[in-house]
C-alpha cells in the first residue's frame, strides 16, 4: 500500500510537471477551448444586450438594444436600455426612442457631444434617468435606466 | 553555506547545480526568445538577455545554496513591480490615465485578473454568463487565458500559486521584508480565517448585485494597477477604501509584522487556493523524528500557516503557500518539500528538485513578458 501511494504521488507530480511545460505553448488553444464552454459569454449587463433595432440616417447608425433586466436567480425590477450611435455622428443628437416596440415613443434624448451634456425627456413612466452617457471608440453610447 | 544545508544535502556542488539549471536554461531560452534570438533592436535584446540571466542565476543559486525563499522572493517581488509598471505604463500611453472610463466598461476593455474568479462562480452556474466587463478571448489579459493559467497553477501548486504565481503577492511579500524585526509580534490566529469570510461575502454579493463587488469596492491592488475614474461620491468612497486597504494591509501591517497580511487576512482567492492544497501533489512535510521543536518555522511563516500544535502533530496547515521560508529556517531540515504519498523525511532532494522545477518554471515564464517589457522601458529611460 505504501509503495502504491508513493508511485501514485510521483506519477501525479510528473503529470503536473508535464502540464506546466505544455501550459504556455498550449495556452492559446486551451483558452479557445475554455472560451467555448456554455457559460463563457458576457452577461448582457456588460455587453449592453442584443441589438433589437437599427435606425440608419444618412451615415449615422443608431443601435437600440434589448432592455436588460438580468438578475441572479430572476429578473430584476430595474434595468436599462443601451443606445449606441456610430458612423458620422452630428455634434448634437436628438432622437425619440421606442425601446419596447409598442409603436409609441418612450423617451426623447438630447445629447450635446461638445459639452458632454445629455438631457432625457421621459414619456413612458418606466423610463427613469440617464445612467451613462459617454463617448466611445465607435461613437457615443447611452444607458437609460428603466423599471419593469 | 550553513552546516544545516550541508548536513541535509540540499546544497549542491557548482557543477551539479549547473546541471540542474540546464533544463530551466533551455526552456526559459525557448520561451523568452521563441527559439530565435533577435538582437536587431539592442534595447529589446538586452532586456531579454537580462531577464533570462536573472531567472537562471536565481534558479542556479536555489540549487547551489540549498535555500529557496530568498531567491524566489527576488523574482516574485520583481514580477509584482514589473507587472504594475507595465500595466501603468500601457494605460498612461493608451488612456493618459491610470483610471478607466465608463466607455472602457461599456466596450468590455477591462483587463481580467485572477482575483475576479471567486465572484464568477455562482453567476456562471446560475446565469451561464460572466459578470465582468472584459474580453472572453483575444486582447490583453482575456478571461479565458487567465482562467486557464490560474486553474492549472492551482491544480499543480495549490496555494503555492500565492507565492509562485500571483502577480500581486510580491507587493506585501516585499514590504514584509523591510524591517529586520517585527514591531507587532502577536496577531490573533483567528484572523487567518478572514479570507473565507471575505470569500463568502464577495461570492454572494457579486451574485446578487451581478457585478464583481470585490473589484469594485475592496481590491487594494487597484492602487498599483487601474481604478475607476473619480467622478462621483461613490467613486470617491471606492478610492478611499482601496487606498486605505493598500496602505494598511499591503504596506503598513506587513512592515510592522513581517507577515503578508493582505494575503493572510483579506484575499478571497487565497481561500480557494488553500482548499486546493488538498489535491496538489506538492506539499511541505514535517519529519517529527528530526524536529527539535524549536518553532523557528512558526515565527518565520509569512502566512500564519504554522502553529506549535501543527508542528507537534507533524502537519502543515492548508494555509501553506510553499514559499520555503520555514524550510530554509529549519536547522535540522525536519521541515522540507515533499510529494503526496511519500513519507516525511524520505526522498527530500528528489521532492525539492521536482517542486522547484515546476514552481519556478511557472513563475519564470509567467513573469517573463512583464519583466522584459519593464527592462525595455528602463533601458529607454536611461539611454
Amino acid at each position: 500500500m505504501k509503495k502504491v501511494k508513493i508511485i501514485a504521488g510521483i506519477s501525479w507530480a510528473f503529470f503536473c510537471l508535464i502540464l506546466i511545460i505544455i501550459l504556455f505553448p498550449g495556452l492559446n488553444s486551451f483558452s479557445v477551448s475554455v472560451s467555448k464552454l456554455p457559460f463563457m459569454k458576457l452577461n448582457p449587463r456588460y455587453t449592453g444586450g442584443e441589438i433589437a433595432n437599427q435606425i440608419i440616417v444618412e451615415s449615422c447608425t443608431l443601435d437600440i438594444r434589448k432592455p436588460v433586466f438580468n438578475g441572479f436567480l430572476k429578473e430584476k425590477n430595474s434595468g436599462f436600455v443601451q443606445l449606441d450611435w456610430h458612423g458620422t455622428i452630428p455634434n448634437t443628437i436628438k432622437d425619440s426612442i421606442d425601446y419596447d416596440h409598442d409603436g409609441n415613443k418612450d423617451f426623447c434624448i438630447f445629447i450635446d457631444r461638445k459639452d458632454s451634456k445629455t438631457i432625457l425627456y421621459p414619456i413612458n413612466k418606466k423610463v427613469i434617468s440617464v445612467l451613462i452617457s459617454t463617448p466611445t471608440s465607435y461613437g457615443w453610447a447611452v444607458r437609460v435606466e428603466l423599471i419593469k | 553555506m550553513d552546516n544545516a544545508s550541508k548536513i541535509a544535502g540540499m546544497r549542491k556542488s557548482f557543477g551539479k547545480s549547473l546541471l540542474y539549471t540546464l533544463p530551466m536554461f533551455l526552456i526559459t531560452f525557448m520561451f523568452m526568445t521563441g527559439g530565435k534570438p533577435n538582437f536587431a533592436d539592442p534595447a529589446s535584446g538586452l532586456a531579454i538577455l537580462t531577464a533570462f540571466l536573472l531567472v537562471n542565476v536565481l534558479y542556479f543559486f536555489m540549487h547551489y545554496t540549498g535555500k529557496t525563499d530568498r531567491y524566489r522572493a527576488v523574482l516574485f517581488i520583481i514580477f509584482a513591480l514589473s507587472l504594475s509598471y507595465t500595466l501603468i505604463h500601457n494605460m498612461l500611453e493608451v488612456r493618459k490615465s491610470m483610471s478607466f472610463s465608463q466607455a472602457d466598461i461599456l466596450e468590455c476593455k477591462i483587463p481580467f485578473c485572477h482575483l475576479v474568479i471567486p465572484m464568477m462562480i455562482l453567476p456562471a452556474i446560475f446565469t451561464k454568463s460572466i459578470i465582468f466587463p472584459g474580453s472572453i478571448i483575444g486582447g490583453f489579459a482575456n478571461i479565458s487565458s487567465m482562467i486557464v493559467l490560474w486553474l492549472v497553477a492551482t491544480l499543480v501548486l495549490g496555494r503555492g500559486f500565492c507565492s509562485w504565481g500571483c502577480f500581486y503577492g510580491g507587493w506585501d511579500d516585499g514590504f514584509s521584508r523591510i524591517r529586520k524585526r517585527p514591531v507587532i509580534k502577536k496577531i490573533s490566529e483567528l484572523w487567518k480565517w478572514m479570507p473565507f469570510a471575505v470569500l463568502i461575502m464577495v461570492t454572494l454579493s457579486a451574485a446578487l448585485a451581478m457585478m464583481p463587488t470585490y473589484c469594485s469596492w475592496i481590491c487594494p491592488f487597484k492602487a498599483v494597477t487601474e481604478f475607476e475614474q473619480v467622478t462621483s461620491v461613490e467613486s470617491v468612497a471606492k478610492a478611499g477604501i482601496f487606498l486605505t486597504l493598500f496602505g494598511g494591509l499591503v504596506v503598513v501591517l506587513p512592515v510592522m509584522t513581517r507577515k503578508r497580511t493582505q494575503c493572510s487576512f483579506l484575499c478571497p482567492l487565497g481561500a480557494i487556493n488553500s482548499l486546493s492544497n488538498k489535491i496538489t501533489p506538492f506539499t511541505v512535510k514535517i519529519d517529527k523524528k528530526a524536529c527539535n521543536e524549536c518553532f523557528k518555522c512558526v515565527g518565520v511563516c509569512p502566512l500564519y500557516a504554522l502553529t506549535p500544535e501543527d508542528i507537534k502533530a507533524g502537519k502543515v496547515s492548508l494555509f501553506c503557500s510553499k514559499c520555503g521560508k520555514c524550510v530554509d529556517a529549519c536547522s535540522t531540515k525536519a521541515i522540507h518539500y515533499g510529494i503526496r504519498g511519500i513519507p516525511a523525511g524520505t526522498m527530500k532532494n528528489f521532492s525539492r528538485n521536482l517542486f522547484l522545477f515546476v514552481s519556478f518554471l511557472f513563475m519564470a515564464v509567467f513573469s517573463a513578458g512583464s519583466i522584459i517589457s519593464t527592462f525595455q522601458g528602463l533601458l529607454k529611460l536611461i539611454f
